[in-house]
């Protein structure tokens, strides 16, 4: 096969790279990889997760905003360096109603339960019984929406934007956005540091080794 | 404070930064002009307004029709079921909700199959797939379809069972009075039977 031809580029599912059957086998990899990284960063225990209401610890804002912070900016290189199409790139719908209500639910079962859907998940995988508590009300959750689905459904799809991005919407680059939101990450990442540092007293920062 | 994080810091803040000095890029895939000829060369991309007579009728689901002329032409006259996407408006986002269809084989059509040919090249090098044109357009669908002409009594039996199925479709388009004289009114049907065998229905 000549291989100076073999111009693959991203994403790999739309352009065909990988044929759509694949696509249960991948998230299936990427699931596991994500529930290990959850556990890992401490997500499975409440302590932590409660923390960023409480101002003691902020690693749940830190570990999301990083995550997010190089995911803009290597697949804005990528899309640079043409290993993918960043117009292929499914971007979620924007409803506004139901995000809104849907982000103050998560946040008060976030602060009451100490877990989000999927570090309820980790939480189960070490045996934490708790976990098995809010998992079985999650499940009663998602039975009473989808029963009460007709009611709702209004309200649920009502402030569709479609599938707009940042920058679509206040008119700029996706490369501002991207540099905006890195300034923004750094600024949080050190406001909520000198927030655990009063409200911890004894901080103990982590060490690299 | 660490000075980890500060390294990491400055590092996002040089990447990030980077990133407002990277010019605009589009990687919008095209199709490879070489399997582009290759494809244009082919007769496959055709089918004709027979077939598509007989999958209107036969209510194929696993086609759509799209008529690429203008909107005054596709109002005042066009295929039953067919979309409208007039050629120039092919490159905006309703190509999108009707064309990316990979399960389904888009024919696009226009009153020859010039413009649909057109139409064919640029929907191809959008990257869609399952495109074929209907050859002949529209004109050629009226000569075949809507006003089938008699082949001659000596044109070979497939001719002859053609124009049955012409008639027929003709009849199913235009609606037009079922009292045309012919020996075959089954309308639709134009399966015919085979001729019986001497042997057969003997004992």
């Amino acid at each position: 096969m000549d291989l100076i031809n073999l111009n693959i580029m991203g994403p790999l599912i739309p352009l065909g790279h990988i044929a759509t059957g694949w696509d249960f086998v991948i998230a299936l990899l990427i699931g596991i990889a994500f529930g290990f990284i959850l556990e890992a960063s401490g997500f499975s225990s409440s302590r932590n997760i409660t923390g960023v209401f409480y101002g003691y610890n902020f690693v749940v804002l830190r570990v999301f905003m990083t995550a997010v912070v190089v995911a803009m900016i290597g697949l804005l290189y990528f899309n640079y360096m043409g290993w993918i199409d960043l117009n292929l790139v499914f971007v979620l719908p924007t409803y506004l109603n139901s995000m809104i209500a849907g982000s103050l639910i998560m946040g008060l079962g976030f602060v009451l339960g100490g877990f989000c859907p999927g570090t309820s998940y980790t939480a189960i995988a070490i045996g934490k019984i708790d976990a098995i508590v809010f998992t079985a009300g999650l499940f009663l959750g998602i039975f009473i929406f989808s029963e009460a689905f007709p009611l709702i459904e209004g309200f649920y799809n009502g402030g569709n934007l479609g599938s707009i991005t940042m920058g679509e919407m206040f008119g700029v680059s996706n490369q501002i956005v991207a540099f905006s939101f890195v300034i923004i990450a750094l600024i949080a990442f050190y406001v909520t540091w000198l927030i655990e540092k009063k409200v911890r007293r004894k901080i103990t920062p982590y060490k690299f080794e | 404070m660490n000075k980890n994080y500060i390294f990491l810091a400055a590092l996002l803040i040089i990447l990030a930064g980077g990133l407002l000095f990277l010019p605009e890029k589009n990687n919008q895939v095209q199709e490879n002009p070489e399997n582009l000829m290759w494809d244009i060369a082919q007769p496959t991309r055709y089918v004709t307004t027979d077939q598509v007579a007989k999958m209107i009728i036969e209510k194929d689901p696993l086609f759509q029709l799209v008529d690429v002329r203008q909107n005054y032409d596709y109002e005042y006259f066009s295929l039953p079921g067919a979309y409208n996407v007039p050629i120039d408006s092919l490159l905006t986002e309703i190509s999108d909700i009707i064309l990316d269809t990979d399960d389904i084989n888009t024919i696009l059509y226009s009153d020859d199959d010039i413009k649909a040919d057109q139409a064919w090249v640029i929907a191809k090098r959008m990257g869609y797939n399952n495109i074929y044109v209907m050859k002949g357009g529209l004109n050629c669908w009226i000569r075949t379809i809507i006003q089938p002409e008699a082949p001659p009594e000596t044109a070979p039996i497939t001719d002859l069972e053609l124009y049955e199925f012409r008639k027929g479709a003709s009849l199913f388009f235009t609606g037009a009075a079922i009292s045309v004289d012919t020996d075959n009114k089954q309308g639709l049907k134009i399966t015919r039977k085979k001729k019986e065998t001497v042997a057969e229905g003997g004992c």
